[in-house]
């Protein structure tokens, strides 16, 4: 399988205080890739260095096979862009706007971009300006939509858009992803939202990835456990410790990453048992993973 | 001073015989030969002069190109080049008249032009600082030619002696801007081909109410009058005519025209225009024109002027017209070559704008 | 894509290009009412020249504030955006700012041909004096290529960012600074004479904003 993006060694910094090191990440082709980070983790900057709005220090990017910002006209003509921030021209009406992307790329499908605006039920004589909120994020998902990309990169598009137009923006994108098997690359910090339809997730914080592991791992594989007897120093397991705390007596709660059933088989030695494995939801995990990430490893 | 007198005397002598039972015009032709006699005798002996008294001191140079004859002392002045610059254009309004400079010699004193050194004694030449170019020698040579200087009559019309026109072109142009611009029928008239306009515009022939030639309507005399007198008729017994003239009253203002001093009333055309048609006289008459023309003592003006052309003075004004109407100056706008320059420095700056960079966001 | 970049920056532009245009079809005309006037006498024709003249300054400065204003409404959805739209889009930077450039340049030709309108009507309207002509379109050229200059000029200006004004400007104050050192120490150093003189005369960038802007002359 193919990457639709891949970045190797990349690095930037922004100023004495951000810093992205060493940067290496993989969005398999066809994928939906949650990009998950707290506030100033370096998504947004990612995003950016992707598609050659910043230039980086150091690294290699590729988009769709090509190079960064060698063929960036060439790549961007292919990638839908939904930004944090809507930047759009604010005196142009919401069908001045459609007109005005739709100039610039050459695959951009106008009838469906007629049934984006009536299903996203925007005003085609409104000023961009005048729009609220949930109707910019409709707006830019439509033109990022409309322009039938290979890639798609959202930046938080959900974020704050109320649960119903939020609903509306998801639903619209997952039905171009199902029609035309596009990848996403999407970032935000509503964990719950990536947990439903991702099938990729990387987990970045002060410009460094912790983890890029298929959902469904991210899911299961970071458990806690309740331990006892356990020694400590553990010899090396087929499971990461990412951190261990003391409970009442001699027991301990283990937050492991990897964890599959038969690796239960390890606590089998004397005077050592296994108490209990504790799933935990995405946010659990992602809020234990970046804990860990902080804190002293154990 | 001894040489002096010896030239005064024979002329004194002359000057009593001829005045014997001669009518006006001749005795004022005389008269004005004699006076050019004596303001060249006068020259020529405070020339010699001077120098003599300063060749004991210094070495002294003289400088001759054709008939230009320049005496001074040694100096770092380039007298000569300017000399050479000089001589073909006095050789073509004089001719052969320009010969008397090889009697007639240019005194020059160069001096320092630290105004702070001590000058050498007072001599009778032309001080000039050492430290002139050449286009600034020459045209103190154009405006000083010591030739002969013309009879009063013509000086009076002219407005000064007859020199060579240092800028031909600029002149002839500011001639037709006046021409163009002046708030004078005659002018206006001359500029549109009437040729008695320009006689008049010219003042060729003086005679009659120059009031009446030279401004014809009553807003002529009214505009010279309140925007040229005010300040002069502001006053005293004219007051209450100046303002009959300023409430529209021609009568008052022909009266405040007229009673101006002989000279006092301005000419539609000022004294460029009238050195040029000498030139074009000159020019048109061959080598012998300026002889003619200061020869012919007593004709009305533009007798002498078409006596020194050689043609009608019909003709004459013609030519002089077609000239000026063919120095009409460009008017200041883009030079052919500024379209260009100006597109250039468009394509320049949008390349700079071309150029910005797309690493902008940060 | 020139036509919807044209109407985005004609929604920027439009009050100022409609007021140029206005200004520019307006000033030719006001100049000669001197001499449009029923009574006015053919004599007065160094009363026009003046008038003209002095109407003239004008043209100029309408070049120049066009140009400037143009170029600022060119960049202005771009700036307010902080280019993140406009630099997403699949075309070469070059050719965005050409596309941008462009606009900017025709959405200007409202401007200059209300000049040369409004240079021509009053050519035609005026009883010009003999000897007087009229120069509706050596003014209506000279000031299209004034507008130009200053649209560019400032366009350039606008594109780059804000490390690039900084260089510029700190190149600007560079000169001031060795110019005022140069009076307190005294040293014959005319700096920003000498400047003036290169940009102010040709073939300098500015130099055709100076001289005389007269519609009619001799």
């Amino acid at each position: 399988m193919t990457n639709a993006i891949e970045i190797h060694n990349l690095r930037y910094r922004a100023g004495k205080a951000f810093e992205i090191r060493d940067l290496e990440l993989h969005v398999p082709h066809g994928a939906i890739y949650g990009f998950l980070g707290p506030n100033g983790s370096g998504k947004t900057t990612t995003m950016r260095l992707m598609l050659g709005l910043l230039r980086p220090l150091a690294g290699r990017i590729t988009v769709l096979g090509d190079e960064i910002p060698r063929d960036v006209a060439h790549i961007l003509g292919r990638v839908g862009f939904v930004p944090e921030q809507p930047h759009l021209d604010p005196i142009l009406t919401v069908r001045e706007t459609l007109a005005f992307h739709a100039a610039f790329y050459s695959t951009w499908d106008w009838s469906w971009a007629e049934r984006l605006l009536r299903q996203f039920d925007l005003q085609d004589r409104q000023p961009f300006g005048r729009l609220s909120k949930g109707q910019k994020g409709k707006l830019m998902m439509l033109l990022a939509l409309a322009q039938r990309p290979e890639l798609l990169v959202l930046d938080e598009p959900t974020d704050g858009l109320d649960p119903v137009v939020r609903r509306e923006v998801l639903s619209a994108l997952l039905d171009y992803v199902s029609q035309r098997q596009a990848t996403v690359f999407i970032s935000s910090h509503l964990v719950h939202e990536l947990e439903r339809f991702c099938d990729w997730v990387g987990v970045m914080d002060d410009g460094r990835l912790i983890t890029e592991v298929p959902m469904e791992r991210f899911k299961n594989g970071i458990k806690r456990l309740r331990v006892s007897g356990a020694p400590r120093t553990p010899a090396d397991g087929p499971f990461v410790v990412l951190a261990r705390e003391p409970t009442n007596g001699s027991g301990e709660t283990w937050l492991v990453r990897d964890w599959e059933p038969r690796m239960a088989s390890y606590f089998d030695g004397p005077g050592v048992s296994l108490h209990e494995v504790i799933d935990l939801d995405l946010e659990d995990g992602f809020v234990e993973l970046l804990r860990t990430f902080r804190g002293p490893r154990a | 001073m001894c040489r002096k007198r010896w030239v005064l005397l024979p002329l004194g002598l002359a000057c009593a015989r001829g005045l014997i039972g001669q009518e006006l015009p001749r005795l004022q032709a005389r008269a004005d030969s004699l006076a050019r006699e004596w303001r060249h005798a006068a020259a020529v002996a405070d020339a010699i002069d001077s120098l003599e008294r300063a060749r004991v001191f210094v070495g002294h140079d003289t400088i001759r190109v054709g008939a230009l004859t320049i005496v001074t002392n040694a100096s770092p002045l380039p007298l000569r080049e300017a000399a050479v610059r000089a001589w073909p254009l006095i050789d073509s309004v004089y001719g052969d008249d320009a010969r008397q400079l090889e009697e007639r010699p240019y005194a020059i004193v160069p001096v320092d032009p630290d105004t702070t050194v001590e000058r050498p004694p007072r001599h009778n030449g032309t001080e000039i600082p050492w430290d002139q170019d050449v286009a600034s020698l020459t045209l103190l040579l154009l405006s000083t030619v010591p030739v002969a200087p013309a009879d009063t009559a013509l000086q009076r019309w002219l407005g000064g002696e007859v020199r060579p026109l240092i800028h031909a072109d600029v002149e002839r142009a500011g001639v037709y801007v006046r021409l163009v611009t002046a708030p004078f029928e005659a002018s206006r008239r001359c500029l549109i081909g009437d040729i008695s306009a320009c006689r008049d515009a010219l003042d060729l022939f003086g005679r009659g109410d120059p009031v009446a030639r030279w401004y014809r309507s009553a807003r002529e005399r009214r505009s010279v009058v309140l925007n040229t007198f005010t300040g002069y008729f502001d006053r005293g017994t004219h007051l209450a005519t100046l303002q009959a003239c300023a409430n529209g009253s021609d009568s008052a203002c022909t009266q405040l025209l007229r009673s101006l001093p002989p000279g006092g009333l301005p000419r539609p055309l000022t004294h460029d225009a009238r050195t040029t048609l000498v030139d074009v006289a000159l020019h048109l008459g061959g080598r012998d024109a300026y002889h003619r023309l200061a020869a012919s003592v007593g004709l009305p003006i533009a007798d002498r002027l078409a006596a020194a052309g050689g043609i009608a003075i019909d003709s004459l004004l013609s030519r002089w017209r077609a000239e000026i109407l063919a120095s009409r100056p460009t008017p200041v706008s883009l030079p052919p070559w500024g379209l260009w320059i100006a597109l250039g420095w468009t394509i320049l700056f949008a390349v700079f704008g071309l150029r910005s960079s797309r690493w902008r966001v940060n | 894509m020139f036509r919807v970049m044209l109407y985005s920056q004609w929604k920027w532009s439009r009050l100022i290009v409609l007021l140029g245009s206005v200004a520019g079809f307006a000033l030719p005309i006001i100049s000669v009412q001197g001499a449009a006037r029923a009574d006015s006498s053919p004599l007065q024709a160094a009363e026009l020249l003046r008038t003209v003249q002095s109407w003239g300054v004008l043209y100029p400065v309408l070049a120049a504030t066009l140009g400037l204003l143009v170029a600022i409404a060119s960049w202005t959805p771009d700036h307010r955006g902080r280019h993140v739209y406009a630099l997403v889009l699949p075309v070469p930077r070059w050719r965005y700012v050409l596309l941008r450039f462009g606009a900017g340049a025709l959405l200007l030709a409202a401007p200059i041909t209300a000049v040369l309108v409004g240079a021509l009507l009053a050519s035609w309207s005026a009883a010009i004096p003999a000897g007087l002509q009229g120069y509706p379109v050596a003014l209506a050229v000279r000031f299209a290529l004034a507008v130009l200059v200053a649209f560019a000029v400032f366009f350039a200006v606008s594109a780059g960012t804000a490390r690039t004004a900084g260089i510029v400007l700190a190149l600007i104050g560079g000169v001031m600074l060795v110019q005022v050192i140069a009076n307190v120490a005294r040293v014959d150093l005319d700096l920003v004479g000498k400047l003036q003189l290169v940009v102010l005369n040709w073939p300098g960038p500015l130099a055709i904003f100076t001289g005389r802007w007269m519609l009619i002359d001799v």
